[in-house]
């Protein structure tokens, strides 16, 4: 449906980002995500994977070089663009960055509400299915966040990036602070989700077992900018140290001998 | 000659062996340490503390033997004591022109974030004149609450011990010179013109303005402010402008009710102390205080509500994410909001010297 946006539902280019006086995070840095694909980010730490998401996202402006989501640059003159644009994209933040004064039901409904038109019963309606989606029950809906049990806000909060029904959902770190089986069913959580609503995921994680079940692209952050870009194969053999650390060790060596033994 | 140590060289083993272990250390010290062999490995147990201790002692032996399982924790202990003491900088006799001039830049900036931020929320408000249906009319009615209504029992309580305290100490002088009657002038000039609007804004500046600055400081913990911005709600727009117009509203709302409350204190003391009936001082109170005394005190005010919300958000949406910086962001939301306050009361009286 994005084909007016053209291939890709984000495209980085040239991006150069400082974070204080001189310190230059990254340079010339590019990186694209088709629509459609799960394009994850990794990264040793310091190498600036969430300033690189703060960017992607508007939080933060770049020194030099575009970003753009869905063809539309942050900087757009019209109000509408950008609004449209933010509008077809879900993030998920770390720890779930819920409304604590809003109940379960009101943070899932804010974005609905905030695009205006909706009646009050289709809201309830697409609330209700989507709290379902993310295996909760109405009942929840009147919990306020701080009487959740981690997981719960971190599914709270995918329903709400997911109730817009977007094109393009970010997820930092989706699964840190879950313990592996909640972790695992977070994972096939998200499959599941795509599975039936074909959105793009750009990610940021570092656990392999999650990398391995969702990627199809991997991107690799080091040396202020992406090392390589491609799938899971193409990469993890590059002679990079971060590389041959992150896929090489032992804990490589177990995710993908679990995940081919699953596959 | 050959040292042997044993028995239980943990923090709590030290303790209780404390005197008798400095005082042979003491006494070993004396020794040339490459003459000295340690024989650590009669050790029932070794933890940092006790490490420490004999990391210190055995440097420069000739012959230090330990078992294996203690090794490493002697050699990690040992490369510690290695690490220089952080160097203390020499003392620049420039520092007290670099710290005022970084000061003063801390300062700028300050003013121009400020500034860009009263700039964002005209823009915004402009804006909003086109899209009247993202007008945020429930956040302005809950600042307009919690700004107002709430505040009303301890700002009137305070203006009416304050209208007290000021007829009192008026009556008692001009008693002397029999001058009865300008007390009603003096308190109610002093209140309608300076002192309800000042001791509003100042309880506004630590009621609402803390607690604007630790809300907005908390979203900004809890990256609330950023899910907001990434769902394209502008944050000016939905928490900013509602609480800065709302405190404009609202305070000279409750500094009219100061006022009040001020000339109700006046009335009582003038009766009790001077005589002045309440017919008579509410008969002289008009003649005694120009209209346009009040018109003067309920500008200010809106003046005042608007710097203080201002103020307090400013700091708000700088709160860093930690503790530490959430704390001092409200502490100098205050103090900043007060002073803001006083200096555009001395703004405003000059300029209105000739007035009223």
């Amino acid at each position: 449906m994005s084909a007016e946006a053209g291939e890709h539902v984000i495209e980085v280019e040239d991006l150069t980002n400082t974070v204080g006086p001189g310190h230059v995070l990254h340079r010339d840095l590019n990186l694209h995500v088709r629509r459609d694909e799960v394009m994850t980010l990794v990264g040793g730490s310091g190498s600036g994977k969430t300033q690189l998401l703060r960017v992607i996202l508007g939080l933060k402006h770049p020194a030099a070089g575009s970003v753009r989501v869905f063809g539309v640059s942050w900087d757009d003159s019209s109000f509408k663009k950008v609004r449209d644009a933010r509008r077809r994209m879900g993030m998920l933040f770390q720890n779930g960055a819920l409304f604590s004064a809003l109940s379960v039901f009101d943070n899932v409904a804010f974005p609905l509400r905030e695009r205006g038109g909706l009646s009050e019963k289709k809201i309830r309606a697409i609330v209700h299915t989507k709290l379902s989606e993310v295996e909760l029950e109405p009942r929840h809906g009147g919990y306020l966040p701080a009487n959740l049990s981690g997981g719960m806000v971190k599914r709270v909060a995918l329903a709400r990036s997911l109730a817009l029904a977007p094109d393009l959902l970010v997820l930092d770190e989706p699964t840190a602070g879950l313990d592996p089986d909640r972790s695992e069913r977070f994972v096939q959580l998200i499959k599941r989700l795509r599975a039936d609503h074909r959105f793009a995921v750009l990610m940021v994680t570092h656990d392999l077992d999650t990398l391995n079940e969702l990627t199809d692209r991997v991107a690799v952050l080091g040396d202020q900018h992406i090392i390589a870009c491609g799938t899971l194969e193409e990469v993890q053999h590059l002679p990079h140290p971060f590389v041959r650390n992150f896929f090489g060790g032992d804990r490589g060596r177990r995710a993908f001998a679990h995940g081919t033994a699953a596959a | 000659m050959r040292v042997r140590a044993s028995g239980e060289w943990t923090f709590n083993g030290l303790k209780a062996r404390r005197e008798e272990i400095v005082r042979s250390l003491a006494a070993l010290r004396r020794q040339p340490p490459d003459r000295v062999a340690w024989d650590l490995r009669g050790l029932a147990d070794l933890d940092d503390a006790g490490a420490l201790w004999l990391a210190r002692a055995v440097r420069g032996a000739q012959q230090v033997d330990v078992s294996p399982q203690h090794e490493r924790i002697l050699a990690q202990v040992k490369r510690g004591l290695r690490v220089p003491d952080v160097l203390t900088r020499p003392v620049d006799p420039l520092l007290p022109v670099v710290a005022t001039g970084e000061a003063a830049m801390r300062f700028a900036a300050h003013v121009r974030d400020a500034t860009a931020l009263l700039g964002q929320i005209v823009l915004d408000a402009v804006a909003l004149v086109q899209r009247p249906r993202d007008v945020p009319l429930r956040e302005f009615s809950a600042g307009l609450y919690r700004a107002g209504v709430t505040a009303l029992p301890v700002t009137m309580l305070v203006g009416f011990l304050v209208g007290i305290v000021l007829t009192y100490l008026s009556a008692l002088q001009l008693k002397r010179y029999g001058a009865d009657l300008l007390v009603i002038n003096i308190v109610g000039v002093g209140v309608v013109r300076e002192l309800g609007p000042m001791l509003a804004s100042i309880i506004a500046a630590g009621r609402s303005g803390s607690a604007i600055t630790a809300q907005l400081g908390v979203m900004r913990v809890t990256e609330e402010i950023e899910a907001l911005a990434v769902m394209g709600v502008s944050v000016t727009t939905r928490l900013v402008l509602p609480k800065v117009i709302a405190l404009a509203v609202a305070l000279p709302l409750v500094a009219f009710c100061t006022d009040l409350a001020a000339l109700a204190g006046a009335m009582l003391v003038s009766r009790f102390t001077l005589g002045i009936g309440p017919e008579a001082f509410l008969e002289a109170l008009p003649r005694a205080v120009e209209v346009v005394n009040f018109w003067i005190g309920i500008g200010k005010s809106v003046a005042f509500g608007f710097a203080v919300a201002l103020v307090a958000c400013h700091y708000g949406l700088r709160v860093l994410p930690n503790t530490e910086s959430l704390a001092a962001g409200v502490t100098r939301s205050v103090v900043a909001a007060i002073t803001c306050v006083i200096v555009l009361d001395a703004i405003f009286a000059i300029l209105l010297r000739n007035v009223g």
